[in-house]
């Protein structure tokens, strides 16, 4: 048989007349019509879950991990009854300020969730229509469980992109259910809003696999590649001498374009692309020549650097203000999406040098075009145009001027007050109004500040603090060159195989994900530090998104990044940047082929098993430290319902709502031990599902806490404890007090520590007890 | 437009979350309400770590014998000034505050006053929008110097100066 498929698998490769015989395949001799295979069996009890499905699974999380509520408002204000104040009262539709917050919450992960399947049906859509529905899933030879969200909630494998059109569909009704229950009127019980919060995060889960399988397969990007190449990051590689064109957001159908225009026309070296926040990623895992400038919390520094010559909007996390602030400094603006069209007109279907010629004339403020293809002509081509006319313009206030602005500040202080961390901000702007703009450059550097600009909105004299602070930073600008290793995509089945009894078992003392955003209380360095200290335990260490950034924008003692210390290899000491916000599907995809590789659970149909398995073994603990976004929100409450516990930074209390365990209550921890089928007495493990940390240290130590299973052997339970101890004293000084807890025999007890924990425990009147050889929450 | 007092106006003031606002207190009936209460908790946050904010808690939880919970990694600055805490996660210790069976800090019952001081303002806040919300059996008091809203009682915004003489007069009678 003669494979027909071109070898090229870049976007442009992809259009064309050839892919109308999209489902003929030719052999010698003969020419075939494809078969499809025959449906594979469903082995789990529950295929495609409706809304209600999967709710004793939820309950029974629930009941040991009940929701905390922390209302960010008193009152509701959602119909027109109100606004009803539901402190210690109800509302006029009866509902009560738990049942609120929870239907608050239920709505932020359907706004993630759609955010998400938005992006994915764009993807899949578009694809199709490129490739064909028939275009194979395939990821190689190393990855067989292809995609392991999508078999265990739809009862079956995806074998083309038609295929996953099915599971959008899927996604999409029980979205619609889960929107409906929201109205006034519906759901009246906060845990059952809690349920279907859940069933949200499932979906999400789920589309997210979606958007990444099929970005993988069509646009040839890495497939668990463990040597994906490092590439450049930071705003110190972007060679400003060129035109420079920006890409914001995640959809990587106008960056991959850009990219191709550019090495179709041979002008590879002529134009610096780069992107911010996960669109950045996902070009740099479709060709490695573009450039990472950093996370979200880079946007607005540098825009207002004014180094872009166009920027390129696509979705989710933009600046909405974009236009207006790109036009500040002559930027064109290209929106790309039904998403985000920021009042431009619709030129999709102008002729490419005629809407270049309007751009730089400015007869419009920025242009709508909704096909990649052409963003990648009319990206280029603006930018070669746009940059000798831009050279001439001052982007920034000179020194001069950011001395002479501050001195307007009027020291009023409330900067600080609306800034999110309560930065100095005024103690800043009066240092700069005496010459001194050490405070200033220290929040551009050390990335305090994440230029949001509510300073600036606050600001009495309009002082233009984020320009100042942006400004101050510049002459430090060229040292910020690093270096991140391109999103491998998945785990391989062959490393899940490698680590699934270690982790299990507890020899590789935990999986950490350190995924989202970039809402840090005190900059990304502190992901970073918390990454290389599991690194150097050996915790197996995976990264996404924003956090992946981060994490590149680290040196350590040597010098070196920690992608350039540590290989990216799905096992302990490994930094495995997975990809995007949408390759989150594959940290929790790993726990569930653990479930399957190594254990050998059905996945087809079969949620609740698989779920209670990763609760009860896996030891993975996802990290989101500076979540922001309903996405993350979505992402979060996905991951708890496979039974994998996170831990939010401290603004992630906003979120509203928590899932804590009371460690102090043993009724909570019993378990059923499916090998003798009786109930054993149990242990905190883990022992919240969505906490909240108020600092890096405190977090440090719920992580190493988190990744505590029932199921670790009495050898992988001494590493464990190690680790947590040791981290208890390095950041609180003492022995953690609630070691007893987590010793069921003195085998349990690690080496170095056992005088002081066998003290401990004689203290608390220990009693070993029994390990559970089956541990499960469900009844069977 | 009238322009509140704003000493009174929540430090991050998109903290409002309704008409019931915080009473302000001088540290005069600060000192009073934890006089009165029969179980008082101070729980004290990462900020209280910076000597001279260490010095005044020190001396305040000495002065009234109060049983103390340190979030965060705040456990270590206090045990090194000689005070016995026990360590707890912000939202775990108010998670533990919203159970009226719960049976305190020293076993003798749920505490009927938890006075916060240190603790990041925004967690904080939800911290203290919790207990407004859902531990009606608790009176909740800051000694900040930031006002907080959700609070039943606060000290106002003010100034290092200002707020260690509040800091100082809770001690010093």
């Amino acid at each position: 048989m003669i494979d027909v498929a071109p070898e090229s698998k870049k976007a442009k490769d992809l259009k064309g007349d050839f892919w109308d015989a999209k489902n003929i395949q030719i052999s010698i001799g003969e020419i075939i019509t494809e078969e499809k295979p025959p449906e594979e069996e469903v082995k789990g009890p529950k295929p495609r879950p409706h809304v209600t499905d999967l709710r004793s699974w939820d309950m029974k999380l629930l009941e040991r991990y009940e929701p905390f509520y922390a209302p960010f408002c008193d009152m509701c204000c959602l119909c027109t009854y109100g606004k009803c104040e539901l402190l210690g009262k109800k509302g006029a539709c009866g509902i009560d300020a738990a049942t609120q917050q929870a239907r608050t919450v239920l709505l932020a992960c359907l706004i993630g969730t759609a955010a998400h399947a938005g992006h994915a049906r764009h993807l899949v859509d578009h694809l199709i229509e490129r490739l064909g529905e028939d275009y194979k899933i395939d990821l190689g030879s190393n990855v067989d469980i292809e995609a392991p969200i999508t078999r265990t909630v739809m009862g079956k494998r995806p074998a083309t992109l038609g295929d996953l059109r099915e599971v959008m569909d899927y996604a999409e009704e029980q979205m619609s259910h889960l929107l409906s229950a929201c109205h006034t009127g519906q759901e009246g019980d906060s845990k059952d809003f809690e349920s279907k919060a859940f069933h949200a995060g499932l979906m999400d889960d789920l589309t997210r696999e979606v958007a990444d399988l099929a970005q993988i397969v069509a646009l040839d990007l890495p497939k668990g590649d463990e040597d994906a190449p490092l590439v450049e990051l930071g705003f110190g590689t972007i060679d400003t001498e060129k035109p420079v064109v920006l890409c914001i957001g995640h959809n990587v159908l106008p960056g991959a374009d850009i990219v191709d225009y550019l090495d179709e026309n041979e002008m590879e070296d002529q134009v610096e692309v780069c992107g911010i926040c996960c669109a950045a990623i996902d070009v740099t895992r479709y060709n490695e020549a573009a450039k990472v400038v950093g996370p979200l919390s880079k946007q607005l520094r540098f825009i207002r650097s004014g180094v872009a010559d166009v920027i390129v909007v696509d979705e989710q996390c933009v600046r909405t203000d974009v236009l207006e602030e790109a036009l500040k400094n002559r930027s064109a603006v290209i929106a790309t999406t039904d998403k985000m069209c920021l009042g431009l007109p619709d030129m999709t279907d102008e002729d490419p040098d005629k809407i270049v010629n309007d751009l730089i004339n400015g007869n419009i403020e920025g242009a709508l075009i909704l096909d990649p293809e052409k963003v990648g002509e009319v990206a280029v081509k603006t930018a070669m145009k746009l940059a000798p006319i831009r050279k001439s313009l001052k982007k920034l206030p000179d020194i001069d001027e950011i001395i002479e602005l501050a001195s307007e500040c009027t020291d009023c202080g409330w900067c600080q007050r609306v800034c999110p961390n309560s930065l100095p901000v005024m103690d800043a702007v009066k240092k700069a109004a005496d010459g001194d703009l050490s405070k200033l450059e220290e929040m551009a550097i050390e990335e305090l500040c994440y230029t949001c600009g509510r300073c600036e909105q606050e600001c009495e004299r309009n002082i233009p603090i984020v320009s100042m602070v942006t400004k101050a930073g510049e002459r430090r600008v060229k040292d910020e060159k690093y270096r991140i290793r391109a999103g491998r995509g998945p785990a391989q089945d062959v490393e899940i195989r490698r680590v699934g009894a270690p982790i299990v078992l507890g020899d590789i003392p935990g999986v950490v994900a350190f995924v989202g955003c970039s809402n840090y209380p005190e900059g990304g360095k502190d992901v970073a530090l918390m990454a290389k200290e599991f690194l150097e335990r050996n915790y197996i260490v995976v990264t996404t998104g924003c956090g992946a950034m981060s994490i590149g924008e680290y040196r350590d003692e040597d010098g070196q990044t920690l992608y350039e210390k540590y290989g990216g290899q799905f096992d302990a000491k490994g930094l495995v940047n997975m990809g995007s916000c949408v390759s989150n599907a594959h940290v929790s995809g790993a726990a569930i082929k653990i479930a399957n590789i190594f254990a050998q659970k059905p996945l087809e149909g079969n949620f609740e098993e698989i779920a209670d398995y990763i609760l009860n073994r896996v030891g993975a603990c996802g990290v989101a430290w500076g979540a922001y976004s309903q996405k993350a929100a979505a992402i979060a409450t996905g991951v708890n319902r496979w039974g994998i516990p996170v831990v939010l930074g401290p603004h992630g209390s906003k979120y509203r709502r928590l899932f804590l365990g009371r460690a102090d209550d043993e009724e909570k921890w019993k378990l059923k031990d499916l090998r003798t089928g009786e109930v054993i007495d149990g242990e905190p493990a883990p022992e919240h599902l969505l906490y909240a940390a108020e600092n890096r240290e405190e977090a440090t130590v719920m992580i190493a806490k988190l990744c505590i299973r029932p199921t670790d052997t009495p050898k992988g339970r001494q590493m464990k404890l190690s680790n947590y101890i040791d981290l208890h004293r390095k950041y609180l000084g003492t022995i953690p007090d609630d070691i007893d807890r987590f010793i069921r025999t003195e085998k349990d007890i690690p080496i170095v520590y056992k005088r002081d924990v066998m003290k401990i425990l004689e203290e608390k009147n220990w009693k070993p007890r029994e390990l559970p050889k089956e541990p499960s929450l469900l009844e069977r | 437009m009238i322009v509140l007092n704003d000493r009174i106006i929540p430090w991050q003031p998109t903290v409002i979350a309704g008409p019931k606002q915080a009473m302000l207190v001088t540290p005069e009936t600060a000192t009073m309400m934890i006089k009165k209460a029969r179980r008082p908790l101070m729980v004290v946050g990462p900020l209280a770590k910076r000597q001279e904010v260490l010095e005044h808690t020190v001396k305040i939880i000495r002065h009234f014998d109060l049983p103390v919970v340190a979030t965060a990694d705040t456990y270590r600055a206090l045990s090194e000034a000689g005070i016995e805490s026990e360590p707890h996660g912000i939202v775990e210790i108010t998670n533990l505050l919203k159970d009226p069976s719960w049976e305190g800090i020293r076993g003798e019952g749920q505490h009927d006053l938890v006075i916060f001081i240190g603790c990041i303002y925004y967690i904080a806040s939800q911290g203290l929008s919790s207990l407004k919300h859902f531990a009606p059996h608790i009176k909740t008091l800051t000694i900040c110097k930031t006002f907080h809203s959700n609070a039943d009682a606060s000290f106002p915004n003010m100034d290092d100066d200002e707020w260690f003489r509040y800091l100082e007069k809770m001690y010093a009678e």
